[in-house]
């Protein structure tokens, strides 16, 4: 298998370098925000962490990488993140992710954007500020320079005057919550996460919802339901809708990992732990319900059974 | 946090497992992995050897590194030991060199 330090310098050395886990042109992190205007300054902003917009890349990295098990590449692994680096152009053409992989996250966010609008949350957003918030180089225990990302990413949020942070996944969501106060001097960001806002804004009657599928099975993530404690808002907000939302065997806190997480160590082990969450999820619907881009990648990959597999903020419509 | 404040807090949170196993059963890696350093029992015991001994096997790396951090082991920990936290700290600790391992054996899956 390619090399654990290899692949963690890579994550490290990018990030550190591009502010980015792989290394793009900044526009794949912040393009979709243009159509909508978002104005660059304000007290409440938009901070996506680049997490669902580099999915795509990151989930061509590690079949990349997979693609090298057996051989010993740690050299070539380092080589490679030293050339993408300088020429992050490149990293497009040599992963080449489907261009409607790349497209749904843009269409996603901006969907996220629109019911924050929607709720009366008027968000902006740092544009090319929107950098990656370090958190797998905090799980893998690169603690140095995790702190240096962390440090960088706040500075640069502060700048653009934020004082709130609406966040969109569950991982961003806890690092900013919970992680970086321990690590940066003086952090004093609110962190909201936006089902929370707009969970908020369903129960005081701000927004009425409308269904775009009939019923769902939801599947927790991790880091919302046991590090985060969000639970019951996406449920609110489906059931606000009109969505049927059924619940899979383990559910809530006791939710089932989707295998992510250890895609970048195993590929193999991942694919196999989607399956069994998908086996238990297809005995309550056809049409799962996931809220984090890794969530989506890691089940999206292992879906041999014809789930139809959709993110939340997709479910539903707000109703103008 | 400093690797040496690090692995004081790994000694003293890993010495709490009474090694019960209940926490095993809601593993998702476990029953992939072929030993027990591939569940929470076994990477708690880990992280507490990475932290007193400084020194880690190729075996017992990949159990570190194969770990979700997803964190359903807490749930059924009596103790309410900080599971993730230790496997964490221990990458941690490998990755500053405050603990060492004499390399990875690839994680395997069965």
């Amino acid at each position: 298998m390619a090399s654990v330090r290899a692949v963690l310098e890579f994550l490290a050395d990018s990030t550190l370098k591009t502010g980015l886990p792989v290394p793009v042109p900044m526009e794949e992190v912040y393009s979709w925000a243009i159509p909508l205007g978002l104005p660059r300054s304000g007290r409440v902003h938009l901070y996506t962490g680049a997490l669902y917009q580099l999915m795509p890349y990151i989930e061509r990295l590690g079949r990349y990488l997979e693609s090298l098990e057996g051989s010993r590449s740690a050299a070539a692994i380092l080589r490679l993140a030293r050339a993408l680096i300088a020429a992050p152009r490149f990293t497009r053409t040599l992963l080449s992710p489907e261009p409607q992989a790349l497209e749904r996250p843009r269409a996603i966010l901006s969907r996220i954007a629109r019911f924050l609008g929607a709720a009366g949350y008027y968000v902006a957003y740092p544009y090319e500020g929107d950098l990656y918030s370090g958190v797998l180089l905090y799980d893998m225990g690169l603690d140095d320079a995790f702190a240096e990302v962390a440090s960088r990413v706040y500075r640069v949020l502060k700048e653009a005057g934020a004082e709130e942070i609406v966040t969109v996944d569950p991982h961003t969501t806890h690092v900013m919550r919970s992680v970086y106060p321990k690590y940066v001097d003086g952090y004093d960001l609110e962190v909201r996460n936006y089902l929370e806002v707009l969970a908020e804004a369903v129960d005081s009657g701000r927004v009425r919802l409308r269904p775009r599928v009939r019923e769902v099975v939801i599947h927790d993530p991790c880091f919302y339901a046991r590090y985060e404690g969000i639970i019951e808002e996406p449920r609110r907000i489906l059931r606000a809708a009109g969505v049927e939302v059924r619940e899979p065997r383990r559910s809530g806190r006791m939710t089932y990992c989707c295998g992510g997480p250890v895609e970048s160590i195993s590929p193999r082990l991942a694919s196999k732990i989607a399956e069994t969450r998908l086996s238990e999820l297809r005995e309550e619907s056809k049409t799962v319900v996931v809220m984090c881009p890794i969530c989506y990648a890691n089940l999206s990959r292992a879906n041999r059974l014809g789930l139809r597999i959709i993110d939340i903020a997709e479910a539903f419509d707000v109703e103008v | 946090m400093t690797p040496e404040e690090a692995a004081e807090w790994v000694s003293r949170e890993s010495s709490r497992c009474m090694f019960c196993g209940f926490c095993e059963a809601a593993c998702p890696t476990l029953p992939l992995g072929p030993h027990r350093a591939y569940g929470p029992r076994g990477r708690v015991y880990l992280a507490g050897l990475a932290a007193r001994r400084g020194e880690l096997g190729a075996e017992g790396a990949a159990g570190i590194y194969s770990c979700l951090l997803c964190a359903a082991c807490v749930e059924r920990c009596p103790a309410r030991i900080d599971i993730p936290g230790l496997v964490r700290a221990a990458r941690m600790l490998l990755a500053e060199g405050y603990a060492r391992a004499p390399g990875m054996v690839p994680v395997r899956v069965l």
